[in-house]
């Protein structure tokens, strides 16, 4: 019997990740969008906790993997040497003002189109195509020179990566691993801190479990890539769960089927869409939705693009740097994860003022 | 109880609680305000809204696919 091939694994795996991810959006409601909504708009902070205990879960189990010897997280995107800064801020604004346009990042929007809601798919398709045009197309004659202008070597400096610990440990001159170690325990029992001693929280059952659930999605994701795809000739590229360029890349590998080759991301994108149909359908929650209006469909266009764009300038969304990113600790994720949080807060307060004008106003003439 | 009343119907999180919690600072306190949406998700965010805002959800419903809640205005 012909053993499986490697790019069949990690595809199979990657739908998996994808299957549980989604149908646990679907069922908890788990949403980066709304964390920042429930914050902004009410004062409720469950869903925000949510977020930070998925961050602490992932950093804790990609960290166990990485000094278990188990997978190299300095190979993925997030730790490079190039300190992509002022993309990371750009990219991450547009993005978070992008997905309160849209009610969701990228992962809600996959999760959504599953349970039958065809503004996603308008939204998808936008994102993925704006993504594909600023990754590779036109629109990346915008994106080239603003990484030229100002990303930042750190070898020049010294620095052989982004992971905050490696940095700190450079300037104090202690050994950069141990502070990594140090960094991602302090970081993640902060976070677990915050989110458990809330009462309210800890009562809230599906925000504890969603949280759970979405912060082993990426671990589970290193692993898929690192270890079962790690293939001695044709080893498979160290990533995880993201959404924005893999949305742009399951456009192009439906239109380009024959040939083309599944990956990992485009397999997620796959599975998140199918286990929120499931989820939807086991739950009575499957349904048709539509635009309400002019407005709205404006909305969403708008708010797609922004995604696509500022997603690949940040190289990730809310769960891409979010997350996954933020499991890593790498210096690019926490300011990519800042600005995503600042644009939505500056784009909950454009929904509210009606105008960019008003929302600006709003951010910085307290009331 | 006559009280305004709100069509979120067609929209999604988070704009049926952005106009809610607009709609809200005209409605006198003790008056209720009615709200009309089709967002399943809005059946937690208007649960989570009231709870967090100190306001009272006097009803929450659902009737052919759209979801109908009453807010009486506290505070």
């Amino acid at each position: 019997m012909d053993p499986l091939a490697t790019t069949t694994i990690v595809g199979i795996g990657g739908f998996v990740v994808g299957l549980v991810f989604g149908a646990t959006v679907q069922r908890t409601n788990f949403c980066t969008m709304g964390a920042i909504s429930d914050l902004v708009l009410m004062g409720d902070q469950r869903r925000f906790r949510s977020w930070l205990l998925a961050i602490a879960v992932a950093i804790l189990g990609t960290h166990g993997l990485h000094f278990s010897g188990l997978i190299d997280i300095d190979k993925s995107i997030y730790l490079t040497s190039n300190l992509g800064w002022l993309g990371a801020i750009i990219g991450g604004v547009m993005f978070g003002f992008g997905m309160t346009l849209t009610g969701g990042c990228g992962s809600k929007t996959m999760a959504r189109l599953g349970a039958g809601n065809l503004k996603s798919l308008i939204v998808a398709l936008v994102l993925g195509v704006v993504a594909y045009m600023t990754l590779r197309g036109i629109l990346a004659l915008g994106r080239v020179p603003i990484e030229t202008a100002s990303n930042i070597d750190l070898k020049a400096h010294g620095l052989a990566n982004q992971s905050i610990g490696d940095m700190v440990g450079a300037l104090l001159g202690l050994p950069g691993s141990t502070l990594r170690l140090v960094l991602a325990i302090g970081a993640a029992a902060a976070f677990l801190l915050y989110c458990f001693k809330d009462a309210d929280f800890r009562r809230s059952t599906t925000n504890v479990v969603g949280g759970l659930i979405v912060g082993l999605a990426p671990v589970a994701g290193w692993a898929v890539t690192g270890i079962l795809g790690n293939d001695d000739f044709n080893p498979t590229p160290l990533v995880s769960v993201t959404f924005v360029a893999p949305l742009g890349e399951s456009l192009q590998y439906l239109m380009t089927f024959t040939g083309s080759t599944i990956n990992f991301g485009i397999a997620v994108v796959g599975g998140v869409i199918v286990g929120s149909f499931l989820m939807a359908i086991a739950t009575g929650t499957f349904r048709i939705e539509s635009f309400a209006d002019r407005d709205d469909l404006v909305r969403h266009l708008g708010g797609g693009a922004l995604m696509g764009a500022g997603g690949v300038l940040a190289l990730g969304c809310t769960i891409g740097q979010g997350i996954t990113g933020m499991s890593t600790l790498a210096l690019g994720s926490v300011l990519a994860w800042l600005s995503i949080i600042a644009g939505g807060y500056l784009g909950m307060k454009y929904l509210e003022e009606g105008s960019f004008g008003g929302a600006l106003r709003a951010v910085f003439q307290r009331d | 109880m006559t009280g305004e009343v709100l069509d979120a119907k067609g929209l999604n999180c988070p704009l049926p609680i952005v106009k809610a919690r607009k709609a809200l600072k005209s409605v006198p306190v003790g008056g209720t305000l009615e709200v009309h949406a089709t967002d399943p998700g809005s059946v937690a965010d208007f649960g989570a809204f009231c709870r967090a805002t100190g306001n009272e959800l006097v009803e929450s419903t659902q009737h052919d696919n759209v979801y109908r809640f009453v807010i009486k205005h506290l505070r």
